[in-house]
């Protein structure tokens, strides 16, 4: 008996659901095996990790406010990867929208009224957008892999937090330590529910994706975007300008990026320090494709990566599993997804045992 | 045991308090749970490993009336909140925050739980039940300097500093001005390397200081690279910081800087264990015993161990300050006259470098 | 000039891991395949090469053995990426986080515990006036980066298993329709690619820092992967884009440590420098559309026969 792969004449629609699931379940099984085999309490872990932050009201808190950057830049990788833009740079953007957000409160200290935090997101975003803007521009003008462009900016991104708070920004009452002064009252992000820690951003994230989503399923640009990615030849004939998909995906991929990043500083941070970056760019590419690529489906993907952060220090605290122990668990979950992508295309074929030819 | 409670014990008197308050708010605890948050892994070699070692001391020396839980690598911002927040709701009554960066996180939670005793370290905002705790790491310095004052045959020495923030602006300092009290000609010249743990670009950094004529080297990073360089490189010596890291460079070590915030620790837990904590503001050093000196390396002679062993002595029974005037800057203007001493705020706001520091970039 | 020739050596150890990294990936992305996980391989063969050598003391097995981990490492990276045709730079990710995960798992019992640095290659005698030692003065790792920019480059231009290689890179469809297997020799440049990311990591603890760290890589991988783009996929470009961002990590210090014009730079633009470089480099290539400098054509895309 051998199996083999055969190709689909479609996707198939209920693996694009379930392989998420059995990634997750997956994840879970093999974790538990192998922690438990090196001498952990590896079921401990899984449960830790995985189902208390579910079961306490007061961890629903901060799965939110952890997973609403993770689903606001999410959401734009997920709509730049439909269109076969690969924007893996969010990080960057999101470090320049939360550097354009400070820019502002930092201009405005001191002052009162209702149009500071406006501003400041729209700074953000542009600022986002702005640092976008240089990958789309060489990738349409000069035909620069957007993937190596945009990954060098983040880094050089970081060095410029670094620059800014340690000399022009710096604040002029914090004993010397590099980071900004605290903002003032009007540059806060508001929480939401008094007596939580749930800010703005948080129901900014979900909408984000409800809009997003019904914009990818319902509407031209929409349309667009998945046809440049899954047909190029015909998007073409379709009269889709390739160029313009491309200044649309990465645009748009930015400005969450530097949305979700004026978000992160005007909430939680309120001033800008050296650990502002975090990877959530990074993480959130891992969101975007556990999501599929579907904003709802991000919105999901960006809960379940929470979970595991802030489970990853439930376990540290309650079972003493090491901080190296989330990111396995995070890399065996993507490693598992990614493999499980191959269903959608195909579907395994018992075959008699003869000569076969090699699989894909 | 709210923390009202206790201010208004500590405003009111404890015999008028106790009756009013009934036995809840001196209680004693029959244990103490305490909760510690690094910045970076505990197998670091050096300042995060120092803290992870109090701990164990307090688990060490209280044996079941404690139970402690630590979080490692939390990143400062947001993700520390969640953490103090997690240790507080796990039933927590005493959490070490143990680095600068968590300071604004600590502001925020403790404010949420006014009944559990918060300490951050190195910080300077502190609260209703927000301690602060310090070590004196440059009565080490000073140590440190004079040994390299005299062993020094370039009188020339390197310092590798992480970010220039007054804790390592002071200790350079101090550094500088025990060596020029043996040896009046020693200069030191600081690299800022931008980063708490890169050890090949704290080794880098150590080759090209030794490279550009230093014979001893001291860092303020977390790791011994820099001693191993020193060692590699078979130049007059270095020293530990944060942990005796004398397994890595065995004749290289002069002597070693070691944090032992162990009794600090146990100090605070007994105290919240008998119902006395109060938030402090405690800055201690070689006399408390919260800064050890390593043991000498081999090659210090005689003489020299006499001589760091009096800055030693006099700065544990209080006749040497270190940061006592004349003190000149390195432009040659004069900031401390002659016989005063500069306060603790003024050393906790350190931005100048005395005379015999080379102005870093 | 006593002081130029400590800069040079201090340079060639900066420039040799990111060099024998960036030379896996280039031949990886010759065949068509983009690892990002370039960063997660060399942890993984940095605490393999720790621990190997802080048992046996033997740094040739402690290199093998980094290059074996490193290996292991593609492996996963290969099986999700060409027999499963997963996204690769997601994949490559995912392997930058498990391969910091794993490797501070593995080196948590290492902690304070230092190893020998490796020996230099040739005996004393050899190199007892400085010029001398400038060009004697090293252990293994660093004529072994030399051999191979020379062996590399031999084999992509010289070979017909090269060419193969390239062919793949450029044109996925044609090499397999002439009948090679794509998927078989982009394994095999991934392996390679594993295995030299293996030794790079390796040559932290044998070469420049004698002691365990977590995360001791510090970005060194993601300077690797800009490399290869910096030299756009050329071995001997590589060579020289190494040491010039070698000495540009270098130079900061040296500049810091001995005063002068160039110590007033801020650091943090010496720290992007290497990165800015490369943007600009990948706009310089792209201006002159000099076909033969440009990407390998297939980068970055999965291989689906179109039979």
């Amino acid at each position: 008996m051998q199996f083999r792969l055969e190709k689909r004449r479609e996707p198939s629609k209920a693996m694009i659901y379930i392989t998420p699931v059995v990634a997750v379940v997956l994840t879970m099984v093999v974790g538990a095996l192998i922690f438990s085999l090196i001498g952990y309490d590896g079921i401990g872990a899984v449960r830790e990790i995985f189902l208390t932050p579910l079961t306490n009201s007061y961890k629903w808190q901060d799965l939110g406010i952890k997973a609403a950057p993770l689903i606001i830049i999410g959401t734009g990788l997920s709509i730049a990867y439909r269109a076969n833009v690969w924007n893996i740079g969010a990080e960057g953007q999101y470090v320049i929208g939360g550097l354009a957000g400070t820019g502002i409160a930092l201009l405005t200290y001191g002052m009162t009224g209702w149009w500071i935090l406006p501003l400041m997101v729209l700074a953000g975003i542009l600022g986002g957008m702005a640092y976008a803007a240089i990958p789309a521009l060489l990738r349409t003008r000069l035909k620069v892999n957007e993937i190596l462009t945009s990954l060098m900016l983040t880094y050089a991104s970081v060095q410029l937090i670094y620059y800014l708070i340690r000399a022009p920004w710096k604040d002029p009452m914090g004993m010397g330590f590099p980071q900004t002064r605290l903002f003032s009252e009007a540059a806060r992000l508001p929480t939401i529910i008094p007596g939580t820690i749930v800010h703005l951003g948080v129901p900014i994230a979900i909408v984000v994706g409800i809009i997003a989503w019904f914009i990818m399923t319902r509407s031209v640009f929409g349309y667009r975007m998945r046809v440049v990615g899954a047909a190029p030849h015909a998007a073409r004939y379709g009269g889709f300008s390739e160029n313009k998909t491309i200044w649309l995906a990465m645009l748009v991929s930015g400005a969450l990026a530097g949305l979700a990043g004026v978000l992160e500083v005007a909430g939680p941070f309120q001033r800008m320090v050296p650990g502002f970056p975090t990877n959530y760019g990074f993480t959130a590419i891992i969101v975007a494709f556990l999501g599929r690529l579907n904003p709802l489906g991000v919105i999901v993907a960006g809960v379940v990566l929470a979970i595991t952060f802030v489970g990853g220090e439930v376990a540290q605290t309650t079972i003493g599993l090491p901080n190296a122990a989330t990111g396995i668990f995070q890399a065996m979950m993507l490693f598992f997804l990614l493999a499980g992508d191959i269903l959608i295309k195909y579907r395994l074929r018992r075959v008699a045992p003869q000569p076969s030819v090699g699989a894909a | 045991m709210t923390l009202s409670r206790r201010t208004f014990v500590k405003v009111g008197g404890a015999a008028l308090a106790l009756p009013l308050l009934g036995s809840r708010a001196f209680a004693q605890l029959e244990k103490v749970k305490i909760g510690f948050i690094y910045v970076g892994s505990i197998n670091d070699n050096g300042y995060n490993y120092a803290h992870n070692q109090g701990r164990l001391y307090v688990e060490e020396q209280l044996g079941d009336k404690v139970e402690t839980v630590f979080v490692e690598n939390v990143p400062e911002g947001p993700d520390c909140e969640r953490v103090l927040r997690e240790l507080a709701q796990q039933g927590c009554n005493l959490i070490f925050a143990t680095s600068f960066g968590f300071g604004d996180s600590v502001v925020k939670v403790a404010a949420q739980f006014p009944d559990i005793a918060f300490e951050h370290a190195t910080g300077y905002m502190n609260g209703p039940n927000i301690g602060l705790y310090n070590a004196r790491f440059y009565e080490g310095r000073a140590v440190c300097g004079t040994i390299a004052g005299h062993m020094s045959k370039t009188a020339k020495a390197g310092y590798i500093g992480s970010f220039p923030i007054p804790e390592v602006v002071m200790g350079i300092n101090s550094f500088v001005l025990a060596a020029r009290k043996v040896n009046p000609e020693f200069t030191i010249k600081p690299v800022y390397i931008s980063t708490w743990n890169d050890p090949a670009k704290e080794a880098d950094a150590a080759r090209a200081m030794i490279d550009q004529g230093i014979d001893i080297i001291a860092q303020h990073t977390d790791g011994p690279a820099a001693l191993q360089v020193a060692a590699e490189r078979g130049i007059v010596g270095g020293f530990g910081q944060g942990a005796d890291m004398s397994a890595f460079a065995p004749d290289t070590q002069l002597t070693a800087i070691i944090d032992h915030w162990g009794p600090h620790y146990l100090a605070s837990a007994e105290a919240v264990l008998a119902g006395t904590w109060t938030p402090g503001n405690t800055w201690e050093g070689l006399k408390e015993n919260v800064v050890q000196m390593g043991p000498y390396g081999e090659k210090v002679p005689e003489d020299v161990r006499a001589a760091a062993d009096a800055v030693k002595n006099g700065q544990i029974d209080g006749s040497f300050h270190i940061f006592t005037g004349p003190i000149k800057d390195n432009t040659g203007t004069e900031r401390v006259a002659a016989g005063v001493t500069m306060t603790d705020a003024e050393l906790l706001s350190m931005d100048w470098y005395v005379e015999g520091v080379e102005q870093p970039a | 000039m006593e002081l130029v020739l400590a800069i040079l050596i201090t340079v060639v150890g900066a420039s040799t891991p990111i060099l024998i990294a960036a030379l896996g990936e280039l031949v990886v992305e010759r065949s068509g395949v983009l690892n990002l996980g370039v960063e997660g391989m060399m942890l993984i063969g940095a605490i393999a090469g720790f621990v190997v050598q802080f048992h046996t003391g033997n740094p040739y097995l402690a290199l093998l053995c980094g290059a074996a981990a490193g290996m292991a490492a593609s492996l996963i990276f290969g099986f999700l990426t060409l027999s499963l045709s997963a996204n690769q730079t997601a994949t490559g990710l995912a392997l930058t986080i498990f391969g910091t995960g794993f490797s501070a798992l593995a080196g948590s019992s290492y902690s304070a515990r230092p190893v020998t640095l490796m020996q230099p290659l040739f005996p004393a005698e050899f190199y007892s006036s400085p010029i001398i030692r400038v060009i004697f003065g090293y252990s293994f790792p660093v004529y072994f980066s030399f051999v191979m920019v020379v062996a590399i480059w031999y084999f992509l231009h010289k070979t017909r298993a090269g060419l193969i290689l390239r062919a793949v890179g450029e044109n996925d469809q044609s090499a397999h329709s002439i009948g090679y297997s794509v998927i078989g020799v982009r394994y095999l440049a991934v392996m390679f690619g594993g295995a030299m990311a293996g030794i790079a990591g390796a040559c932290f603890p044998l070469l420049l820092t004698p002691q365990w760290a977590e995360r001791m890589t510090a970005g060194r991988g993601w300077i690797a992967v800009a490399l290869v783009v910096f030299a756009s996929w050329k071995p001997f470009r590589l060579l020289g884009g190494a040491y010039l961002f070698g000495l540009v990590m270098t130079m900061e210090l040296y500049a810091k440590a001995g005063g002068g014009p160039l110590s007033a730079v801020p650091s943090e633009l010496w720290a992007a420098l290497p990165y800015i470089a490369t943007v600009v480099v990948l706009v310089l290539i792209s201006i002159r559309r000099d076909a033969s400098t440009n990407a390998p054509a297939c980068l970055g895309k999965p291989f689906l026969p179109a039979n």
